[in-house]
């Protein structure tokens, strides 16, 4: 699904990846984790295609493709999800338009008719209900006036509806109270699918208790310090980052 | 009746630096005296077909400022068109500058549409204006005590049109005037026009205006809140792309105790037009309570465009409450690619940016029929704007 190699990437003159190599095959929940200022955030936005992020180095395949050469809006109707730490609010936009425009733009790219407005409706509501939304939140601005955790459902609900190939969730836990986070974790979960990816970037194990993961990546310093499995994301919550940090500068 | 052709502005005087004045001498300014044929079919295809989103009352038709009760729908007790020669000119024209396309209407015009709304009256009338060589169209409209009215005022041109607008509103005591306003004359056509209003006590005038056609356009507006309790919404969107230019000069005066104005400017110049928008808030000390609130947003969307906005407060009194600000920026880098992220176009990004800006002006519409008629004028300008409809 993703295979990342060597890649490198700066926001102006700061360098922040410094060779990260990944893979990340069909099917698989992987978890990235690391200290504040690792670079996590920044590879969501690299393999994203958020300008400002330049790669300078590396290549990244999506399903085959050369995910760098493709434009941001490109990367998403080929199944790619961004689901933000801090999503933007846009008043003036409605929700249920950002939906709609997102899905037909995403079957458009499929070679599919645009959705029929009430079969629309129906899948959206069936999301919401899932996501224990009020429909009201369909007429409202995106993210406007929304709490935190009311943006992070939000953000999981355009996931569920667009049923990407590759989640990248870049914080979606942080923010959440308990029961949100529940209900957060069992969006992500009803996607798990075997032609599909999720990857998870978070800093707490508490995300992993819900959503067990296949693989634990540690990223510090621009790269990959550490990769294993669930239990690694155990040890992390109970010996911190310090350790491996100690051991790569030794 | 004979007035004097008057001396028209200088981007030399005040409050018309902004205004597309350029070659008005040598603008033919002098109106036909009749329809022709030709005029006839030419309005009726300017006007298309109904609206399907449904008549919206009444309708009366002005064809370069001369009736047109050919392309009428239906009939409106208390409206009419007067000619010239049944008007009573006003008393006495102001000398100021700013009022110098009313008087250049005065000296032109061929009659006056007038809508009277008599004392606890109600009534829903549009107006549809169409300049087709060179019009001096007049509207007046009166509201007895407790009337309502909502008027649809609209605005089309051919090519190479001109158009001088003068328009006069009274509002009696609780009075109601709903007033939108859509001007989408023909690209090279130029919009003059200079609003004249008296707000009576208690009585409430909102004004939502859509403007996004025309070469050059150029609003005055001088509205005076004269009686206590006066409420005031004004809330104006222009959409500036091409060469185009669009001024707007807007003078409310508080002029009574405890008078109200809220005043929103949405205006987005993409390419190499330029948009100016000047809100002059006076309070005098006849207006203890008043409060007055002025929010000027602008976008520039072209290398080349410019906006200029000036909020202005002039106060004569300690006891009042206002406020006012003005933004000028670019779409938000962030909000372009939350959109991107999900797979949107970046030209539907962009329309639908450009249209959540203007969308809380046309939001003040009461009437969802009307807010449509809105949207479906603006969705060839932007194209988000149409889709984004179709659910909400």
């Amino acid at each position: 699904m993703l295979e990342i190699k060597d890649l490198h990437a700066r926001v102006g003159d700061r360098k922040v990846l410094d060779g990260i190599s990944l893979q990340v095959p069909n099917g698989e929940v992987h978890a990235i984790m690391g200290p504040n200022g690792s670079g996590k955030s920044t590879l969501a936005y690299v393999l994203a295609g958020r300008p400002g992020y330049e790669v300078t180095g590396g290549s990244v395949l999506f399903r085959g493709q050369d995910l760098l050469a493709l434009a941001p809006e490109e990367r998403a109707q080929a199944g790619l999800f961004l689901g933000f730490q801090y999503p933007v609010e846009i008043p003036g936009v409605n929700n249920v338009y950002l939906l709609k425009a997102a899905l037909n733009a995403a079957r458009k790219h499929r070679g599919l008719p645009e959705v029929d407005a009430f079969e629309f409706l129906q899948l959206v509501r069936g999301k919401m209900k899932l996501m224990q939304m009020d429909e009201a939140f369909l007429s409202r601005g995106v993210n406007e006036g929304f709490s935190g955790g009311e943006k992070k459902r939000n953000e999981i609900l355009q996931m569920l509806v667009l049923e990407p190939a590759l989640a990248l969730l870049d914080e979606t836990d942080s923010g959440l109270d308990i029961d949100a986070l529940k209900v957060v974790a069992q969006g992500v979960n009803t996607l798990r699918a075997p032609d599909r990816a999720i990857v998870l970037v978070t800093h707490y194990q508490r995300l992993l208790d819900h959503i067990r993961p296949d693989r634990v990546h540690v990223l510090a310093r621009g790269r990959i310090l550490r990769s294993g499995g669930p239990e690694l994301a155990l040890e992390l919550e109970a010996r911190g980052y310090d350790w491996l940090l100690a051991g790569e500068t030794a | 009746m004979t007035v004097p052709a008057p001396v028209l502005p200088t981007t030399r005087d005040e409050n018309w630096k902004h205004a597309p004045l350029r070659g008005i001498e040598r603008l033919r300014w002098a109106p036909p005296t009749v329809l022709t044929q030709e005029a006839m079919l030419a309005a009726t295809a300017l006007l298309g077909s109904e609206s399907p989103h449904g008549a919206i009352g009444a309708r009366i038709v002005l064809v370069d400022g001369l009736s047109c009760p050919e392309l009428a729908r239906g009939t409106v007790a208390g409206a009419g068109f007067r000619a010239a020669d049944s008007v009573k000119p006003p008393s006495e024209p102001t000398a100021s500058i700013d009022l110098a396309f009313a008087r250049l209407n005065l000296h032109h015009r061929q009659g006056e549409l007038q809508i009277r709304v008599p004392d606890g009256e109600t009534l829903e009338v549009e107006v549809v204006c169409i300049a087709l060589a060179c019009g001096h169209p007049a509207l007046r409209i009166e509201l007895g005590a407790r009337a309502s009215l909502r008027l649809f005022e609209r605005h089309l041109g051919v090519t190479g049109a001109l158009a001088n607008l003068a328009l006069s509103v009274q509002l009696g005591h609780g009075a109601r005037l709903e007033h939108a306003r859509l001007l989408q004359p023909a690209d090279s056509a130029r919009h003059f026009e200079t609003l004249e209003a008296v707000v009576g006590a208690d009585a409430h005038y909102r004004m939502i205006q859509v403007t996004s056609g025309a070469a050059a356009t150029r609003s005055t507006a001088l509205v005076a809140l004269e009686g206590a309790g006066a409420d005031l919404g004004w809330h104006t969107a222009v959409l500036g792309a091409g060469t185009q230019t669009h001024d707007a000069y807007v003078r409310v005066t508080h002029d009574a105790p405890a008078v109200r104005t809220e005043q929103g400017f949405r205006g987005i110049a993409a390419d190499r037009s330029r948009i100016a928008f000047n809100g002059h808030m006076r309070v005098t000390a006849r207006a203890p309570g008043a409060h007055s609130a002025q929010t000027l947003r602008g976008l520039t969307a072209g290398a080349a465009a410019e906006i200029d906005l000036r909020p202005q407060l002039e106060i004569d009194i300690d006891d009042v409450r206002a406020s006012h600000g003005a933004t000028i920026g670019k779409l938000d880098a962030d909000m372009l690619f939350y959109l991107l992220s999900r797979g949107l176009d970046p030209a539907t990004a962009d329309s639908l940016l450009k249209w959540a800006f203007i969308a809380d002006v046309i939001a003040r519409l009461s009437d969802p029929a009307w807010r449509s008629r809105f949207e479906d004028a603006l969705a060839p300008l932007l194209p988000g704007a149409h889709a984004a409809r179709s659910l909400t």
